[in-house]
């Protein structure tokens, strides 16, 4: 199963560190000296901003969904214009940092800027896992396409006006308060992403998009060492909140739920967290105690991103709408910590492939270091069924087959002997499910480490395109 | 069981505080010169306004339309209300409640173009009303709403109060009923005369409050009670149900049925002389359905006849009710009132296709996932619906 390691192959030629994934390529240069404010690029948006500031606040009405959705395109007037409209993400330097890059300073002092909501791609899918993240999925309750079309633009909305912050409209006499307060009177962004999919099940005969169905978007598929339960698996919606911190995406949950009460219903949630750099400067681990994601491709090659994540405009048997989307494998994977522990170092990293204290390939010595199949061609040093090997066997055929792995841990209590629940909430993008998840997880059908895990929920769902500015909003293309 | 949680509101029960006919002097419109047009970058931090026994709302300095911070003072020696209001009208924009005597708190608020004055409401004195400030430019801010008093509440209570009444003889009668069978050893026919003797009780959702214990006695739960379902405080129409679909025989249900008789016409009796909580008529228009949502759709209430939906009907039906009396404040206040209807209607039917051609309902356990996550759905956006409506209806002074 694509636990731990990295299911995705790195796709680097080399060792030279240039081509590598630069958010990791030199990660002392990023770490400031203790009290030294990182200042690595001009970032536009630093912080919470007063709706005050700027332009003519447009007062959000208090409630959008079904009270009428006209409002939730105002919402964010203020906001979106703060954050940089149409711009798309993470490719320029230029651009406001993903969050990962400022993460160690402003994890300290509690506060990381916006991540620009506008821009061809949800702006959740490159960046780095946050701290936090909290994942669900929903059934959508709307009545026809037109409350379906409120649903998304509400979701839009508030997604505009929590990605940047600002203070949130006052309800006077009339009501109740328009937000929780969880954050304060000022909502402040702390890096906050919204992500939205769509599941297989909102193409039925509910809102007529039948017709409109991402060629690749199917139901879950089971495979042998699966134990799935049928209440946490699938969904017409799926939404993950990530942030800095765990206040910050609860305030986000209940504030989209608020506005949403009618056009959907939760089914299944998961709440997850990326652990810091233990050591710092490495890839962080998951809790089987290993780096989890060292070999991901570089986010910041475009062209990279366009041949494994992204679907192209014009991609064959594509409808035109999903472009710039991405297809989301979401699996929720039980790890047996406690059988685990029990089993001993060797054991555990040749299951793995990798050293587990320093994250290197068993025949190297670097975290970033090319494992050489050819020059094992029998396993002695790598097992040929190392979890890395099964995954990414680094053949020029198996290429295509890489994923970008966005990975959380989870920890949710106990289960009926005692033993920890807890594990892994594998998220994974790419341009084919078929093609990469699947034909990787293909590969590690029977793998030892299957022993280990007990993936038991999750779904198959399409990232929406990016939403390009105040006017747009998620699902537009797909319901236009 | 107290079905509506009891909330201390800033008006206690019954007397509320007193409606005095605005007595205070209103300052010929002073009128400052507005800055911006429509919009504009202040915090307004100097903008501190003083309210003492002699003084409302002085202090106004810059005065523009858009997202304005007031910082208000409270230099008088009492408590003080402080609201900001159209002085035409009498509406309110913002309010700071319960300010102690020489504290300032801030309020917020998006002022739009037009004419505002504060007016202040110190303990045992006369309302004061401040300068009336003119806000130029061609911004549209925040809505005022009028405020509801007391006088305004003393229509719909009396309209409630006889709803109550003609539900009360009604429950007497089905309570009746339910005993007779129960004494006669007839405990199918039991069953069948249970729910619809429920239902009426779970249609009076507002007067719970007013009822005090005689609610705990008639529609308790053993939640709480050290021996629980056993327990002989465990009471009224849940432990009777208990009984009933639990293969309890009359001798054990004789006692309970007794004294939830003797409990509904106690409560018929002293009815005529209770009264309502002026307060709760707002608060239970949410309140009603909030409960519903925490102890029926969940199945929580369900002690065996599986009929929590028959009782969110009933539930339905008594908010409806409420919203009824409350209609001739609402419709001039609440602009989501058509949606609130919507929402209900919505529900209503969804709740309604749980009941079959024979008069049972599936029980919550028993519903699909799609009829239960659409009846979720509908309660949830609903009582966002709602909720606005007890802050709207909270009696103020004038």
């Amino acid at each position: 199963m694509a636990a731990p390691d990295d299911a995705t192959p790195g796709e680097h030629a080399g060792h030279d560190p240039a081509v590598r994934d630069p958010e990791v390529r030199d990660p002392a240069a990023k770490r400031p000296a203790r009290g030294e404010r990182v200042v690595t690029q001009p970032v536009p948006d630093d912080g919470p901003h007063d709706a005050d500031a700027g332009a003519c606040p447009a007062r959000p009405p208090r409630r959008s969904f079904l009270r009428g959705a006209l409002g939730a395109g105002l919402t964010g007037a203020v906001a979106g214009a703060a954050a940089g409209a149409g711009a798309g993400y993470a490719y320029s330097s230029s651009q406001a940092a993903p969050p990962g890059q400022l993460f160690d300073a402003n994890m300290v002092e509690g506060r990381l800027p916006a991540v620009p909501f506008h821009g061809r791609y949800q702006a959740g899918i490159l960046a780095k896992p946050q701290r936090q993240t909290i994942m669900l999925s929903f059934n959508v309750t709307a009545d026809g396409r037109g409350e379906l079309t409120d649903l998304l633009r509400t979701i839009t909305g508030r997604a505009r006006f929590l990605t940047a912050g600002g203070i949130p409209p006052q309800a006077g006499i009339g009501g109740p308060p328009s937000d929780s307060g969880v954050l304060g009177p000022t909502v402040v962004p702390d890096g906050l992403t919204v992500t939205v999919g769509v599941g297989s099940t909102l193409f039925d005969d509910r809102y007529g998009l039948a017709a409109r169905k991402p060629a690749g978007l199917t139901p879950m598929t089971a495979f042998p060492n699966d134990d799935l339960d049928p209440a946490q698996c699938g969904g017409d919606l799926s939404l993950q909140l990530s942030a800095g911190s765990q206040d910050t995406v609860l305030h986000a949950l209940r504030d989209i739920a608020r506005h949403t009460r009618g056009g959907m219903q939760a089914l299944w949630r998961i709440d997850g967290f990326s652990s810091p750099a233990r050591p710092a400067g490495t890839t962080p681990r998951n809790l089987q105690g290993f780096m989890d994601g060292i070999a991901n491709p570089d986010t910041g090659r475009a062209e990279t991103m366009n041949s494994l994540v992204w679907v192209q405009p014009g991609a064959r048997g594509e409808p035109a709408w999903t472009a710039h989307g991405s297809y989301q494998v979401i699996r929720l994977i039980r790890m047996f910590v406690e059988f685990w522990d029990r089993v001993d170092i060797i054991e555990q990293e040749n299951i793995i492939g990798r050293r587990k204290d320093t994250g290197a390939p068993l025949d190297a010595n670097m975290e970033f270091a090319r494992p050489n199949y050819t020059l094992d061609p029998t396993g002695a040093v790598i097992p040929l069924t190392a979890h890395i090997r099964l995954a990414n066997p680094r053949t020029p055929q198996t290429e295509a087959n890489r994923i970008l792995r966005r990975a959380h841990n989870y920890d949710r209590g106990i289960d009926a002997v005692g033993d920890l629940d807890m594990g892994l909430i594998f998220t994974c993008y790419q341009q084919d499910i078929a093609r990469q998840f699947v034909t990787v997880q293909t590969r590690l059908i029977g793998e030892p480490m299957a022993d280990f895990i007990s993936p038991f929920g999750g779904g198959f769902f399409f990232a929406l395109p990016g939403v390009r500015d105040t006017r747009d909003y998620l699902g537009r293309g797909l319901l236009a | 069981m107290l079905t509506g949680p009891v909330r201390v509101g800033r008006v206690p029960a019954g007397t509320v505080r007193v409606g005095r006919v605005l007595a205070g002097t209103v300052l010929a419109g002073t009128v400052l010169a507005a800055g911006l047009s429509g919009c504009g970058t202040h915090t307004a931090a100097g903008n501190v306004i003083t309210v003492s026994a002699g003084a409302c709302g002085t202090g106004w300095r810059q005065v523009t339309a858009g997202m304005q911070t007031f910082q208000i003072r409270n230099s008088s020696i009492g408590g003080a209300e402080v609201d900001l209001i159209n002085p035409a009208s009498g509406a309110v924009y913002a309010e700071v409640a319960g300010l102690g005597p020489g504290t300032t708190r801030p309020m917020r608020v998006d002022l739009g173009s037009g004419r505002y004055a504060f007016r202040c409401l110190i303990q045992d004195t006369d309302p004061l009303t401040g300068p009336v400030v003119r806000v130029g430019g061609h911004h549209q801010g925040a809505p005022a709403i009028l405020p509801v008093t007391t006088d305004d509440l003393l229509g719909p209570a009396r309209v409630y109060h006889a709803y109550v009444s003609a539900g009360l003889t009604t429950l007497v009668r089905q309570v009746s009923v339910l005993t007779a069978r129960i004494r006669a050893g007839h405990l199918a026919a039991a069953r069948a005369a249970w729910l619809p003797a429920h239902l009426t009780y779970e249609r009076l959702g507002a007067a719970y409050g007013t009822f005090g214990n005689y609610d705990t006695e008639i529609d308790g739960r053993p939640d709480g009670l050290p021996r629980g379902l056993s327990d002989p405080a465990f009471t009224g129409f849940y432990r009777i149900e208990y009984g009933l679909w639990h293969g309890q025989n009359a001798r054990q249900l004789d006692a309970p049925a007794a004294k939830l008789d003797s409990d509904v016409r106690a409560l018929r009796g002293f009815w005529p002389g209770m009264e309502i909580n002026l307060l709760d008529l707002g608060l239970r228009t949410h309140e009603i359905l909030e409960n519903a949502l925490q102890f029926q759709l969940t199945g929580h209430d369900d002690y065996g006849s599986g009929t929590t939906l028959a009782t969110t009907a009933a539930n339905i039906t008594g908010t409806r009710e409420t919203l009824g009396v409350l209609h001739p404040l609402l419709a001039a206040r609440d602009p989501g009132l058509a949606a609130v209807s919507a929402g209900l209607d919505r529900l209503s039917r969804l709740v309604s296709a749980a009941r079959h051609a024979d008069g049972h309902w599936t029980p919550v356990s028993k519903l699909s996932t799609i009829q239960r996550e659409q009846i979720d759905a509908a309660a949830g956006q609903v009582l966002e619906e709602l909720a606005p409506i007890a802050a709207m209806t909270e009696p103020r002074r004038s």
